[in-house]
């Protein structure tokens, strides 16, 4: 096998799919990436076994062959080059050396047929949808997504697809997540699939604000194709709770106040709160919102805030960060709460991010 | 001697002599005199309590039956009585709770007292420590000793240095005098293989441990070595908190016979993980960390832990988790056979966040709490503790 082309030709389909490989592997070849360079073109592929990520490259092929080469050592050899530099790969037997100007690096190899790929994943449902609305669906909701629950279908995305729109919906057990876009495609509707949180960052760095994007759903998997980069993950086998019925109805006393006055209220109110479990106070009444926080050494945060509400005075507790991470997510001028009792969840959302719902349950005081 | 300066706090260590075989023999005149040993006598049993008798042939509590048997052929065996001695206890700390609010528990028999605010009132630290033993006495006919000094640690030593029936008191410069030349594994955290490690570098004694070079303490105590010098100084800052949060909740089971088998032995976990589950959820807490416990044949202990987020209080979790890191362990020690086997958790704290899906999980679990309360433990449970799993 022969490569050539410039530094930049290499590193650009190394720096997409290295966020992939692991920094502690199981197996010694997932530390390698699979370049595979055919008369139409070169690829390099990275995988954990649960994601994978495939790059085309712009490099020019003397002799095509399969080899998998150390990833992270490969990377960090080209980004060290000067800009614009000359590189050329050649493998020969074990070895793959590279070239450039006056360098000379000789690395390890293993054989590209050992590389574990992922071929067909037999795809059911298509789904075309531009990147700009992918973006969001990942953006509103991935905080919310579980992190190492023993709930372990709680530790990526819900993708449920609707009629003529796709679904996100990320929960921790605490605090929910949704957010709905328009999609079009040949899907079944009502089919739900869970992409695991790796899957799911790893994409949210892959699509841009411009152009489509093809989503494939398999039995196991979930195909996007974005530009030069076909990124594929397995799906997390497991049901999702049945996250329709803890998302309260709209009732009467709804809250209103001014999201960027109460998220900075919270924020600095959090300051003072017990760093373990982030619990704030709040009072709420007709005359306003009262937020207090303490943390074990006795010291206290008291913030007001201007709100509507017409309902009962009332007295409830949450973690402040569940609270932040939602106001953070919401983009209009004004905020809406609605809240039943100090015991069951509340619901937020604005007028201005249509499709976007934040549940979140509260602590007890 | 009286409690020093002003700042100088006074804190006793009540300690009970051989609290469950004193309470068998105080209740059955028959046993008076003779080595009873309370706990189970079959082949696997072990000693929780010795009585003084039983104490003169090496006879120590946590010392398999077989061992004392061996050590004391006429040793009277006694099946223990927990309910009852729970109740004698309770009595007892009536009694503490005459003397001081501040009352720190650390086991049935066993607790921190703190007399600062109490010296005014009952003369000397030494008129307080002879009342407390005569209190004691009065209520139950039992004896305990009694350590007093300025913080836990010192009382806590004290009260041991005179057993039985013993009254130590030791402020100012007797701290030092009496410490020093003790073993350093007197000082609370320095088990057994510490002491080892200790000996290897020549540090035998309190003194000796105040002493070492500070290369010394960091390597064997890592950022605990500062600590650990004031330790030895008898310095310690440590409230007594009488209302002391549980830092953790376990349940074990010593088998009648080992058990070799992966699927007996997950049925014992699942009625382990059950008890341990049942105990967070009557506190009103959740648990963060998941342990298990292995004793094989030959008595090598094990414990195995594991982190879970988020926080649990229900059986299902804590036995899901406590399998798998009992199949890692058994990977590891393949064949293994156990005499011992038990569930704990740690990391408590409040169950003060709600969740959105728990609630039917919480509620099958309280609700089962409370059959169980009223039938008995065994009255309903989940397929997986029982046989033909």
């Amino acid at each position: 096998m022969k490569l050539s082309a410039t530094r930049e030709a290499f590193l650009e389909p190394l720096q997409a799919v290295i966020g992939v490989v692991e920094r502690r592997q199981t197996m010694p070849i997932l530390a390698n990436v699979l370049i595979s360079a055919q008369d139409d073109g070169v690829s390099v592929t990275a995988t954990d076994l649960e994601v994978e990520m495939v790059a085309r490259a712009e490099i020019s092929v003397g002799q095509s062959g399969e080899v998998t080469i150390p990833g992270r050592k490969l990377l960090d050899i080209c980004r060290a080059l000067k800009d614009k530099a000359k590189v050329e790969l050649t493998v020969s037997g074990e070895k793959a050396t590279v070239r450039s100007g006056r360098s000379r690096f000789t690395l390890a190899t293993l054989p590209a047929g050992e590389f574990p790929v992922i071929e067909d994943i037999n795809a059911q449902e298509q789904i075309v949808l531009t990147q700009a609305s992918m973006h969001k669906l990942l953006e509103k909701t991935h905080f919310s997504m579980a992190h190492q629950d023993v709930r372990y279908y709680l530790n990526g995305l819900l993708l449920e697809i609707g009629k003529g729109h796709l679904r996100a919906v990320a929960t921790d057990g605490h605090r929910l997540a949704l957010c709905d876009v328009e999609a079009e495609g040949t899907a079944t509707a009502g089919r739900q699939v869970i992409v695991p949180r790796k899957g799911v960052l790893e994409l949210q760095r892959l699509v841009g604000n411009e152009g489509d994007l093809n989503l494939a759903i398999g039995n196991n998997h979930i195909r996007a194709e974005v530009g030069d980069i076909r990124f594929t993950t397995k799906l997390i086998d497991g049901r999702f709770p049945d996250y329709q019925r803890v998302i309260p109805k709209l009732g009467e006393n709804n809250i209103t106040a001014d999201r960027e006055d109460l998220r900075q209220a919270l924020y600095r109110a959090a300051i003072l709160s017990n760093e373990k479990y982030r619990g704030i106070r709040m009072e709420l009444s007709g005359g306003g919102l009262r937020i207090q926080a303490h943390n074990p050494e006795q010291e206290e945060a008291e913030e007001e805030v201007e709100v509507g509400y017409d309902g009962e005075a009332m007295e409830i507790g949450f973690n402040v960060n569940y609270l932040l991470d939602a106001l953070g997510a919401l983009d209009g001028e004004t905020a809406s709460f609605q809240v039943n009792d100090p015991s069951s969840s509340c619901l937020m959302w604005d007028e201005e991010t249509p499709g976007c719902r934040y549940v979140v349950m509260p602590m007890r005081l | 001697m009286t409690a020093g300066t002003d700042q100088e706090r006074c804190i006793a260590h009540v300690d009970m002599d051989a609290f469950y075989a004193s309470v068998e023999q105080r209740d059955r005149p028959e046993l008076r005199g003779l080595p009873v040993l309370v706990g189970g006598s079959g082949d696997r049993g072990v000693v929780a309590a010795a009585s003084y008798e039983a104490r003169r042939f090496g006879i120590r509590s946590a010392m398999p039956a077989t061992e004392a048997r061996r050590r004391c052929p006429d040793a009277l065996f006694v099946k223990p009585r927990m309910s009852h001695y729970k109740d004698v206890s309770t009595e007892i700390f009536r009694v503490f709770g005459e003397f001081t609010p501040d009352v720190e528990g650390l086991s049935l028999d066993e607790a921190f007292l703190d007399l600062t605010a109490s010296l005014r009132l009952f003369g000397t630290a030494s008129d307080l420590g002879i009342r407390i033993k005569e209190r004691v006495k009065e209520e139950t006919g039992l004896t305990a000793s009694v350590g007093i000094g300025p913080n836990k640690l010192v009382a806590k030593i004290a009260s041991d240095l005179d057993k039985p029936d013993g009254l130590c008191i030791l402020f100012g410069p007797q701290i030092s005098a009496t410490l020093d030349p003790l073993s350093a594994s007197v000082i609370g955290g320095i088990g057994p293989r510490t002491a080892q490690r200790l000996d290897r570098l020549g540090i035998h004694t309190v003194l000796d441990l105040r002493n070492a070079p500070d290369h010394q303490l960091e390597r064997v105590f890592g950022r605990y070595a500062a600590r650990m010098r004031q330790k030895a100084s008898g310095i310690d800052d440590r409230p007594v908190c009488s209302h002391r949060p549980d830092q953790s909740i376990s349940a074990e089971e010593t088998f009648s016979t080992d058990i070799a088998e992966p699927a007996a032995l997950r049925r014992k976990l699942a009625g382990l993980a059950q008890r341990v589950a049942a105990r967070v959820r009557a506190k009103g807490l959740q648990a963060s960390v998941v342990i298990i416990k292995v004793r094989k044949s030959d008595f090598q202990t094990f414990s195995r832990q594991r982190r879970v987020t988020p926080a649990i209080g229900d059986e299902a979790t804590v036995y899901r988790v406590a399998v798998d890191l009992l199949s890692v362990w058994l990977t590891d020690n393949p064949g293994a056979r156990l005499r011992l086997l038990g569930v704990g958790v740690s990391g408590l704290s409040d169950a003060a966040q709600l969740g959105l899906f728990s609630e039917s999980s919480d509620r099958l679990g309280s609700t089962l709490d409370t059959i169980r309360d009223r039938f008995g433990q065994a009255a309903m449970g989940t397929g997986r503790s029982r046989e033909g799993d």
